[in-house]
């Protein structure tokens, strides 16, 4: 048995610490950091981390402290407040945020890599794709792409890209 | 087309990254910011809501500023015609004094990094950027914490600087101009044609031969359509049938004599072929594999062991079939297209001109299918791709699936994939089978339209036109079809060679990370003196994985290193035996640093121990010798003996003779483990590094292990890191390391009075091997897997 193993199954890492909307209250820093109060102990940041950032963003989020030490997890942000809940998706967009790919313009290979002419919004984008089925993840409607120097790209709904892009990118996809 | 418009694109000069651009400095200076004093720059993407926006970060000594806008670049015609300069409009400036500043820091988030002050332990948000850039933005924060600290920023090289593309100003392959996007192809065929160098007589015989099989194609018709029809059926002269008939039978001799002569010429073609290019292929193959060895480790961990093999074997049989099958057949398929239009303009122009009026439809036509065909095609191949993957990772994990009782689960999974590759290959079929006979009727009305207008010409007796002569004309405007359909198809078989040849040269060019000095040195012997001073390594900017390590061995003296797993440990070891190169920091070995060591000598005396045992494919003794290839067979056995392998060996029906490797004898753990220690021992290294030489063991086996590495450890300098505490007290010291850093240090007795983290996880450890019934000084049975059993677990 490793060491770090016999670490990993102390009993309060064993623990899941759900943590209760109504014994945890957020709010923003001088700076706009996120910062807590969980069972009446103050965190001055903390850290929000998806267990499932493609399919369930708003549930099973890890709460950490600056450390990184987990503190515990909102299994669904559905039980906090409005404004709570407006400051904990505020934290994760910032913290998952991916330009989400609106029109692609052109896809290019050369050499085993994909050129990728894009629009963002109204911003025009190129990137390169390496390894293309590895790097085009499929997530419900949409996809996210990485491109060589792991930079993300969304495709939030397939079906809403116009046509044209639709049928530049469908041989790639799986 | 595209090509062309690149090519006239104005040259790049390399940016000089940490340095603000003479149009942003006007603008910055307009907008009342002074920038003489500036230390050193970087350029973001993005501001801090994350809207993209051209970001510039700079600081002098009096702060740091941060300015949001915008870059405008005038037309590429513009900026040459002109002289028109790129701007940059100032949107907003942030300026943070030095004072409010104690230090810089990154944080990575999934695809974004941000820019952080830190003043007092508060943090302070100051943009956001994208992943790719976090590189530039660490050299920031290395330069302001230097500047801040001692007044003199410490500015690390910029690797991407060194090379850049002419063209786009992109980082590209190292030895290269341009980058992947804007290589020429050209340049590859070049490079391609010169492994054709050493065989230019047989390849000129090959051409020769070539051209003349197209020459023998061309003049058939010549004769068994022309002057068959004309000279023999027609009879114009009204000769005796059987003078008829001896004409007919030289006509049919002709014949058949020159499809002889064009068959022998094609056997000769392919034997000379046959002889050439495997050579040529073996010359490719043997380029590549010299340049893997040469590659560091760095290299070998950035690609899968599944591509480097498809770029030796596929790659360099993409390029043999397309040399084999493509070239020749290009070079005939011209030879005749130029042969037969020379013959067709003879025979006639004005239906010359008629049928080729037509033609480029048809080679557009031809064209534009290829294109769909080739998505079609790459949609076929992607499904299967998946289905392939899908089939190996369901052969792979069998016991799980049946452990689970998923088979049905499985079958469901494998038969939508398989649908989808259905669908798409249905999709194909029907879409061919639709197109093709389009293709061929849009051909045979070519033909049609030709004939009829031949025709009236031949009815009207116009420019001499016979019924032989209209008849051969058809048949040479049919032996163009397929030529035009090849050359169309071509292009897609020279981007997928190209293609292959750019990853074989990728490799062949790319430069190793670890190089040697010029001047390096080649002390006579290594001691094992180890000082590691101020170490700092990351295998990813902003991941620091050593950080500012110190540490000193002197020569025999036994280190223990202990931490978590992600600790930095192995890393460690890594670079003292300068697998990868440190960041900042230096390890000197006897006093002088690594990097100034010739690596032979160094990698000659420092000796690894690792859980990953690897046997190469052979026997037992080659394995042992693998270090000292003319070690005698004395010396094998006695490094077996010191390794407590001997024994086993011998039990072995082979003996020292016995297969190992892929395909070889079944050893447990513990025995391979054993031959991989003799295999040290023979090496006879100044410095050892046991990287978790047992971790894959169990207790007893690790136990039994214990003698072999003790006997291998006396006398020489040596690194141990284990996972298993216990296996370190006789360390001279033992050093706790976590994320990078060095937190406790001291003998093991040291260490366990000071009750720290080494007392606990001891502890921790102790209490465990109690509860499994294990106690330390009853050394049991060695019970140990097979390599099949560990495999299989």
């Amino acid at each position: 048995m490793k060491t770090d193993d016999i670490q990993t199954i102390s009993p309060e890492t064993l623990q899941t610490e759900y943590v209760s909307p109504s014994h945890c209250i957020f709010s923003l820093t001088e700076y706009g950091f996120l910062s807590a109060e969980i069972n009446g102990k103050k965190f001055g940041r903390v850290i929000l981390t998806e267990a499932m950032p493609l399919t369930m963003p708003d549930k099973y989020i890890c709460i950490s402290d600056i450390e990184k030490k987990e503190i515990g997890i909102i299994e669904d942000i559905s039980g906090f407040g409005e404004d709570q809940q407006k400051l904990i998706m505020s934290e994760l967009s910032q913290r998952y945020y991916s330009p989400v790919i609106t029109e692609i313009l052109a896809i290019k290979e050369k050499f085993g890599n994909f050129y990728f002419d894009v629009k963002i919004g109204e911003h025009k984008k190129n990137f390169t794709v390496k390894d293309i089925s590895k790097n085009i993840r499929n997530h419900g409607e949409g996809f996210d792409l990485v491109d060589i120097d792991g930079n993300r790209y969304r495709i939030t709904d397939f079906k809403k890209i116009p046509a044209k892009s639709r049928r530049k990118l469908e041989p790639y996809l799986y | 087309m595209k090509e062309k418009k690149a090519r006239k694109r104005p040259e790049f000069p390399p940016p000089k990254k940490d340095k603000l651009p003479p149009f942003v400095c006007d603008s910055l200076e307009k907008a009342g910011l002074s920038v003489k004093d500036a230390v050193f720059c970087c350029a973001g993407d993005m501001d801090n809501s994350q809207c993209y926006c051209d970001t510039r970060v700079f600081f002098d000594p009096k702060g740091l500023y941060v300015i949001f806008g915008e870059e405008e670049h005038p037309e590429p015609r513009k900026l040459k015609k002109h002289k028109a300069m790129p701007r940059y409009r100032v949107n907003t400036v942030v300026s943070i004094p030095a004072e409010d500043i104690d230090s810089l820091e990154t944080e990575r988030y999934a695809s974004t990094g941000r820019l952080i002050v830190r003043k007092n332990g508060e943090q302070r948000p100051v943009t956001y950027f994208s992943l790719g850039l976090i590189g530039d933005f660490d050299r920031l924060i290395v330069a302001f914490n230097s500047f801040k600290e001692t007044g003199e920023a410490k500015i690390r090289e910029n690797p991407d600087e060194k090379n850049v593309c002419k063209k786009c100003g992109a980082p590209c392959p190292p030895g290269k101009d341009y980058c992947r996007r804007h290589a020429k192809t050209g340049g590859t065929a070049v490079r391609l044609v010169k492994f054709f160098g050493g065989y230019a007589p047989q390849i000129a015989a090959v051409l020769v031969m070539m051209i003349l099989s197209s020459v023998t194609m061309i003049v058939v018709p010549q004769i068994s359509t022309r002057a068959l029809y004309d000279n023999v059926l027609a009879n114009p002269d009204g000769k005796p049938v059987n003078e008829m008939l001896k004409a007919l039978g030289t006509l049919v001799l002709s014949v058949v004599g020159i499809r002889f002569l064009r068959t022998l010429l094609e056997v000769a073609q392919d034997y000379v072929s046959a002889a050439v290019m495997p050579r040529v292929i073996y010359d490719i193959k043997l380029k590549i594999f010299e340049a893997m060895q040469r590659l560091s480790v760095s290299f070998y961990s950035s690609k899968q062991t599944g591509s480097l093999m498809d770029r030796v074997m596929r790659d360099a049989n993409n390029i043999y079939w397309f040399f084999t099958e493509g070239v020749p057949r290009l070079i005939i398929d011209v030879a005749t297209i130029i042969g037969v239009l020379f013959i067709m303009f003879r025979m006639s122009v004005r239906l010359s001109l008629f049928a080729l009026i037509s033609a480029p439809l048809l080679l557009l036509t031809l064209i534009l299918g290829d294109r769909l065909f080739r998505r079609m095609h790459h949609s076929v191949w992607v499904h299967h791709a998946k289905l392939g993957s899908m089939l190996s990772d369901n052969i792979n994990g069998q016991r799980v699936i049946k452990a689970f009782s998923k088979e049905d689960d499985e079958l469901g999974r494998f038969e939508k994939t398989s649908m989808d590759t259905r669908n798409a290959e249905v999709k194909l079929g029907v879409t061919e089978a639709t197109l093709f006979p389009l293709l061929e009727i849009a051909v045979l009305m070519l033909s049609t339209v030709v004939l009829g207008y031949g025709g009236i010409m031949a009815v009207r007796g116009e420019s001499g036109m016979t019924t032989g002569t209209l008849l051969s004309f058809i048949v040479y405007l049919e032996m163009l079809k397929e030529p035009f359909g090849f050359l169309a198809w071509i292009s897609n078989w020279w981007s997928r060679c190209a293609d292959s040849a750019q990853r074989i040269f990728e490799i062949c060019d790319a430069q190793p990370d670890i190089t040697e000095k010029e001047d390096a040195v080649s002390p006579d012997k290594i001691e094992g003196h180890i000082q590691i001073n101020e170490l700092e390594f990351e295998y990813e900017p902003a991941r620091p994985v050593i950080n500012k390590l110190t540490i000193e061995v002197a020569p025999g003296e036994m280190l223990g290193i202990v931490g978590k797993t992600g600790a930095g440990k192995t890393t460690l070891a890594n670079l003292i035996a300068r697998l990868y190169d440190a960041k900042d920091g230096c390890i000197l070995i006897d006093g002088i640093d690594v990097r100034d060591l010739k690596l032979d000598k160094l990698r000659k005396n420092i000796g690894l121990v690792s859980q990953d045992i690897y046997l190469f494919i052979g026997s037992i003794a080659d394995n042992i010798r693998y270090a000292k290839p003319d070690a005698t067979m004395g010396e094998v056995i006695a490094a077996a003996k010191a390794a407590c392998a001997h024994d086993f060996i011998m039990k072995l029906p082979d003996a020292y003779q016995t297969r190992v490797g892929a395909g070889g004898q079944r050893l447990s753990g513990g025995e391979r483990q054993r031959i991989s220690i003799a295999r040290t021992i023979i090496q006879n290294p100044g410095i050892l590094i046991l990287d978790e030489a047992t971790a894959a063991m169990d207790t007893e086996t690790e136990r039994n292990i214990q003698h072999s590495l003790a006997m291998l450890t006396k006398g020489r300098t040596t690194i141990a890191i284990a996972h298993r505490l216990s296996t370190l007290r006789d360390s001279d010291k033992l050093a706790v390391i976590d994320e990078g850093r060095i937190t406790e240090f001291g003998t093991f007795d040291e260490l366990i009075d000071k009750k720290g983290e080494f007392y606990r996880l001891y502890d921790i450890q102790a209490q465990a091997l109690k509860t499994i019934g294990i106690g330390e000084d009853e050394p049991k049975k060695e019970t140990e897997e097979t390599e099949d059993e560990k495999n299989e677990d």
